[in-house]
């Protein structure tokens, strides 16, 4: 389980996350969604431990990521999809894919390059396996990018827009590996601006205004008239997202 | 013609002395370079006495003649009851020359690694030593071949400078054949042009290996 | 007290050594960056037969140890030309010749920098081949070249020590001196390295400044 308990978050004296509180329990599919700069990335990014709080705590089951011990283990449960992919440009997909369960699982490198290789083949990319990020496509290098996180085996997928950079044609092919790993109960922390796709795989959504998390609901709750849709500025930002 | 008859029976003793540069610079340039990675990674480093300690040996090595380097070894060693043959003694000073200056080069191309490559690392569990020479450091080594090929190729010229040390290296043993067959216009032309030929043959294998290593390589 | 200690005059020693030093370093940078500028300005101007030759002889001068042209020149060419050539002489000519083919790559390339666009608009003006190289293409490459140049220049003072192998009086020689005579390196060979260190920075605190007031100048103009 994720829980994240009064959330604080300052870039210097700008204050992005207010007394944020979130829980996420294993097999949910809770999706963030917000405005431009109202603090997605930052919640993910302190979940993940990227960014230190400011105040609060997140504990990631159990282990609180503000302890040197507890980052360990936070980050050994979860794992991190980036929009802009960031793979490693000097490895090839399949290097990509098996360094961290080589040097942080400590599996043997054969073991690595069999699950790599399940892993790519199942997103569709067996061939791909010796290519270097450059001679990818950017939906081919966000699918090796999810099969590296999804190569430590983790119990918490974070994904922050992971299909912004993409077209809409290879925004699909990731969508629909997404939704088969949701399927399968993988549990998952997503922020998204694909608004009828987080509709279709979430089992939550939050709303994020200002770094204040205003609403925090079932899916089918967000999207009632009596629920999310009663709150102006969410009925504001659907319709803008709409339009877009 | 004529020339070569009188240089012929030098020619086991000059290529002698060629092995010796290119033993001299090969290990040098190998001590130049781990010594530049662990200075530039001390120079990226969040203590501040660390980066002082690296960035100190830099500025100091960088500016100060080498010719003074050595000597400053060659002769204070000794005093320090550390005796060592005169070789090695210009390989250490070559060493500690030549990091100083592969070090800033090193750390130009840390600074070129996207921060989004360290993030991924880190999330995925991998310890800060392990992200330094698995991800960072390589990153930074494919992009900075180029600068450090003429680092490189500065250090294999100045090796020349160890024939001041009673090392009978290419030049050092060019010399005594230059003054013992009263021919020091040829002796030393040949030299210098071997010289050139031999750091431009340095420099398109530095090439090569910039193209192979960035095959892949442009952009994320 | 062994041999023989440190005297005061000592002092006056290392500054006839520094000023050595300095006077040569001065002396061949101006003669270099003359030589340089003027090889740049014949392979621009595509001058025929010229080029091949500047290219090889700057590129041997630049790939080859300033050691071994010391002894070229020192040695070698009295030889072969029954001439005579004191130490000085031997090394103006030497750091002289090496100065000039880092610069020359750098004014060339300053050169070559400039916006083709500015000389196009300078002919749309009516203005000469000359008034073009010294009103557009001067000013710019000078702005554009001074950092590199003092780069090299700063290379260029460390360079200089090595005159003192061919019998040059400059502060290395002098370094050797002292060290003869008191036999202590550490204390001898760490003042030379510290003179020579505060006259780099020197060299390069300057060229900053000048490169900062050129850069100004240049944007100014470019209005
Ligand atoms: N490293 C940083 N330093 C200073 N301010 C930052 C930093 N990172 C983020 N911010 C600020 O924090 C706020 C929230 O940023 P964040 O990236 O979390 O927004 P977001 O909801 O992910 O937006 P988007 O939808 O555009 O990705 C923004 O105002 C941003 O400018
Ligand atoms: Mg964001």
């Amino acid at each position: 389980m994720i829980v994240a308990e009064n959330v604080e978050k300052r870039f210097r004296d700008v204050e992005v996350l207010k007394r944020v509180n979130l829980r996420v329990e294993p097999g949910e599919v809770v999706t963030i969604l917000g405005a431009s700069g109202s603090g997605k990335s930052t919640l993910i990014r302190c979940i993940n431990g990227l960014e230190t709080l400011s105040g609060g705590k997140i504990t990631v089951d159990g282990h609180d990521v503000s302890t040197k011990a507890g980052l360990v283990a936070a980050r050994r449960a979860s794992a991190t999809v980036f929009q802009l992919f960031n793979l490693y440009p000097h490895m090839t997909a399949l290097q990509n894919i098996t360094l961290a369960p080589v040097e942080v699982l400590k599996l043997p490198k054969t073991d690595a390059e069999a699950r790599a290789r399940a892993l790519l083949d199942r997103v569709g990319l067996s061939a791909q396996a010796d290519a270097y990020p450059q001679q990818l496509s950017g939906g081919q290098r966000q699918r090796v990018g999810i099969c590296r996180a999804l190569a430590m085996q983790p119990r918490y997928l974070l994904l922050d827009e992971v299909t912004s950079a993409l077209d809409p044609e290879m925004t699909g092919d990731v969508l629909r590996i997404l939704a088969a790993l949701a399927a399968e109960g993988t549990t998952m922390v997503f922020v998204t601006h694909e608004i009828e796709f987080a509709r279709h795989i979430s089992s939550r959504i939050v709303f994020l205004e200002q770094g204040e998390l205003i609403v925090d609901l079932p899916t089918a709750k967000f999207f009632a008239e009596d629920g999310g849709l009663a709150v102006p500025r969410i009925r504001q930002f659907l319709s803008k997202m709409k339009k877009d | 013609m004529r020339f070569w008859r009188v240089i012929e029976p030098y020619i086991g003793f000059l290529l002698q002395g060629f092995a010796l540069t290119v033993v001299a610079c090969l290990l040098a340039i190998a001590g130049a370079v781990l010594l530049g990675a662990l200075t530039a990674s001390m120079r990226s480093s969040g203590n501040g006495l660390v980066r002082g300690i690296a960035n100190a040996y830099g500025d100091v090595f960088r500016n100060v003649p080498f010719l003074v380097q050595l000597f400053f070894f060659f002769y204070g060693l000794p005093e320090l009851g550390i005796y060592i043959g005169a070789l090695e003694t210009g390989i250490i000073a070559m060493s500690i020359a030549g990091g100083a200056f592969v070090s800033d080069v090193i750390l130009s191309g840390i600074l070129t690694v996207d921060a989004g490559v360290i993030d991924a690392a880190k999330v995925s569990g991998l310890s800060r030593f392990k992200i330094f020479t698995r991800i960072v450091l390589p990153i930074a080594m494919r992009v900075s071949v180029r600068p450090m090929g003429s680092v490189l190729i500065n250090l294999v010229l100045t090796s020349s400078i160890l024939s001041t040390i009673t090392v009978n290296e290419l030049t050092g043993a060019a010399k005594i054949v230059a003054a013992t067959t009263f021919k020091p216009f040829e002796v030393y032309a040949v030299l210098l042009v071997l010289y050139a030929s031999l750091t431009t043959l340095l420099s398109f294998a530095i090439s090569a290996v910039h193209h192979r290593l960035n095959r892949f390589m442009t952009g994320g | 007290m062994r041999y023989a200690d440190f005297t005061p005059y000592d002092i006056i020693l290392l500054l006839q050594g520094l000023g050595v030093t300095l006077a040569l370093f001065v002396g061949t940078t101006l003669i270099g960056l003359f030589l340089g500028l003027l090889l740049a300005i014949v392979h621009h101007y595509r001058i025929p037969g010229c080029r091949p030759v500047i290219v090889v002889v700057t590129e041997a001068l630049k790939n080859s140890p300033v050691l071994v042209q010391l002894f070229l020149v020192f040695f070698g060419i009295p030889a072969f030309l029954h001439i005579r050539m004191t130490p000085v002489e031997a090394a103006t000519l030497t750091i002289s010749l090496n100065t000039a083919a880092f610069a020359f790559v750098v004014f060339r390339s300053g050169i070559e920098s400039i916006d083709r666009d500015q000389i196009e608009a300078a002919k749309v003006f009516g203005l000469g081949r000359s008034q073009i190289l010294r009103l557009v293409i001067a000013p710019q490459a000078a702005a554009f070249a001074v950092g590199p140049l003092v780069g090299i220049l700063v290379n260029q003072l460390q360079v200089t020590s090595l005159i003192s192998v061919i019998g040059v009086f400059d502060l290395t020689k002098i370094g050797n001196i002292l060290n003869l005579r008191t036999l202590q390196p550490f204390i001898v060979w760490a003042v030379i390295g510290l003179i020579y260190y505060l006259a780099a920075k020197a060299l390069a605190h300057a060229g900053g400044r000048i490169e900062a007031a050129l850069r100004k100048s240049v944007k100014w103009g470019g209005i």
